[in-house]
C-alpha cells in the first residue's frame, strides 16, 4: 500500500520530473498509469485500478460485455455481479479483511522475550561476578545513615523526605 | 550526592545550580509537550482507514511548522544564553584553588598564603568504612569554606580529565597545557561528590572528587593543620 501511494505520489509530481530521465521506450507507456504488477489490484489507498481484473474473456462473457454497453436495467443481479467480477480481483469487503497475522506475530515476540529472559538468568549464574559489600542490607543502612545525618539532598531529594524530629520518613 | 530511584539533578548547592535546575525544566516542559504532540500524531495516522493520495503542497501548514520551531528555539536558546554569560560573571573570589587532574587521581594546591598541596586518591572497595560510598571516598577531601566565592584552575599533568561536582552545577574540562578556570560557591556545608568526567585511561571511573564544605573557622583550622 505505501509502495503504491508513494508511486502515484511520483507520477503526478508533473514537469520534467520522472519523463526526463526515462529512456525513449518508456514514454511510449502512457503517463498516470500505476505500474504493470499492479494495476489490476484494488488497495485501500487505490480502489479503483487503471486495469481490469480478467482480461482474456470467453465467449460467453464477451457477450455479456456487450449487453453492458447498453442500458444498464436489462442487465439481471447475478450479471451485474458477474461483470463485477469481470472488472474487479476483489469486494471492498474482501480487500479489507483482517487477518490472523497479529497472533504470529505477538507470538513471536513473546517466544524471544522468552528466549532473552534464560539468557539473562543464564548470565546472571554464570558469568557475573560477586556483588560487592556495599550492597549488603546492612552496609545499606549504615550509608542511608549517614546520608541523612550529612543531610545529602534536604531540599527535594533524600533528606528533605527524613523527619529529624520525629526520626522518620515523612508521610 | 546521588540517591536511590532519583529522578532528577541532585539538588543544588550553587545559586548557578538553581538557575540550571529551573532552566532544565523549562526546556523539558517543551520537549514533553512535542513529544506527546508527535505521538498523539502518529497515533491518529496509524489508526485511521482514511487515505488521500493526492496532496500536492501544503503551503500553510509548512509555513507554521517552520516558524513554530525557529520561535521554540529561540525560547530555549535566550534562557540558555542567560545562564552561560551568568557563570562568567565577575564575583570577586576570595580563595584560589588548583587542580591538577593526573592519571588517576586528583592533586590539589592552595598557595595563595602558604604552600599547600596534597593528593586524592578513591579509598578501594576493600578499605571503606561500613556506611562510605563505594567508589566515590577519597583519603583527603577538598576542604572549602562555605558561602564565599572560589576560584578553581583546573588543569591536567597528563591527559584530558574533566573536573565535575553536579550539585554545584560544576563541569569543566582538565586540559594538559591549558588554565580553565571555573568559580565555586556553595550555599550549604556539607559534603558534594563529583566523579571526573572525561575518559581517560583504565581508572578513569575511579578517580573521583569530594568536597567538604565547611564554616571559615573551620577552614582555616583544616589548613592550618595540613601545612
Amino acid at each position: 500500500m505505501l509502495s503504491r501511494a508513494a508511486w502515484s505520489f511520483v507520477l503526478r509530481t508533473g514537469g520534467l520530473g520522472a519523463r526526463g530521465t526515462h529512456s525513449p521506450g518508456d514514454a511510449a507507456r502512457s503517463e498516470g498509469r500505476m505500474p504493470p504488477y499492479t494495476n489490476c489490484y484494488a488497495q485501500r489507498s487505490y480502489p479503483m485500478p487503471d486495469e481490469p481484473f480478467c482480461t482474456e474473456l470467453t465467449a460467453e462473457q464477451r457477450a455479456l460485455k456487450e449487453k453492458e454497453k447498453g442500458s444498464w436495467t436489462q442487465l439481471s443481479p447475478a450479471e451485474k455481479v458477474a461483470l463485477y467480477r469481470l472488472q474487479y480481483r476483489e469486494s471492498f469487503a474482501e480487500m479489507n479483511r483482517r487477518s490472523n497475522e497479529w497472533k504470529t506475530v505477538m507470538g513471536s515476540v513473546f517466544f524471544f522475550f522468552g528466549f532473552t529472559a534464560l539468557l539473562i538468568w543464564w548470565q546472571r549464574v554464570y558469568v557475573f561476578p560477586e556483588k560487592p559489600i556495599t550492597l549488603t542490607d546492612e552496609w545499606k543502612a549504615r550509608q542511608l545513615q549517614r546520608v541523612l545525618d550529612m543531610k545529602g539532598n534536604p531540599v527535594q531529594g533524600l533528606a528533605a523526605r527524613w523527619d529529624y524530629e520525629k526520626k522518620q520518613w515523612k508521610k | 550526592m546521588a540517591y536511590p530511584f532519583q529522578l532528577g539533578f541532585q539538588d543544588a548547592s550553587s545559586p548557578i545550580m538553581e538557575e540550571l535546575l529551573h532552566f532544565h525544566d523549562h526546556t523539558l516542559m517543551i520537549v514533553f509537550l512535542i513529544s506527546s504532540l508527535v505521538l498523539y500524531i502518529i497515533s491518529l495516522m496509524l489508526t485511521t482507514k482514511l487515505t488521500h493520495t493526492s496532496t500536492m503542497d501544503a503551503q500553510e501548514v509548512e509555513t507554521i511548522w517552520t516558524i513554530l520551531p525557529a520561535i521554540i528555539l529561540i525560547m530555549i536558546a535566550l534562557p540558555s544564553l542567560r545562564i552561560l554569560y551568568m557563570m562568567d560573571e565577575i564575583n570577586n573570589p576570595s580563595l584560589t584553588v588548583k587542580t591538577m587532574g593526573h592519571q588517576w587521581y586528583w592533586s590539589y594546591e592552595y598557595t595563595d598564603y602558604e604552600d599547600l598541596s596534597f593528593d586524592s586518591y578513591m579509598i578501594p572497595t576493600s578499605d571503606l568504612n561500613p556506611g562510605d560510598l563505594r567508589l566515590l571516598e577519597v583519603d583527603n577531601r577538598v576542604v572549602l569554606p562555605m558561602e564565599l566565592p572560589i576560584r578553581m584552575l583546573i588543569s591536567s599533568e597528563d591527559v584530558l580529565h574533566s573536573w565535575a561536582v553536579p550539585s554545584l552545577g560544576l563541569k569543566t574540562d582538565a586540559i594538559p597545557g591549558r588554565l580553565n578556570q571555573a568559580t565555586l560557591i556553595s550555599t550549604r556545608p556539607g559534603l558534594f561528590y563529583g566523579q571526573c568526567s572525561e575518559i581517560c585511561g583504565s581508572n578513569h571511573s575511579f578517580m573521583p572528587i569530594v568536597l567538604e564544605m565547611v564554616p571559615l573557622k573551620h577552614f582555616e583550622n583544616w589548613s592550618l593543620s595540613m601545612i
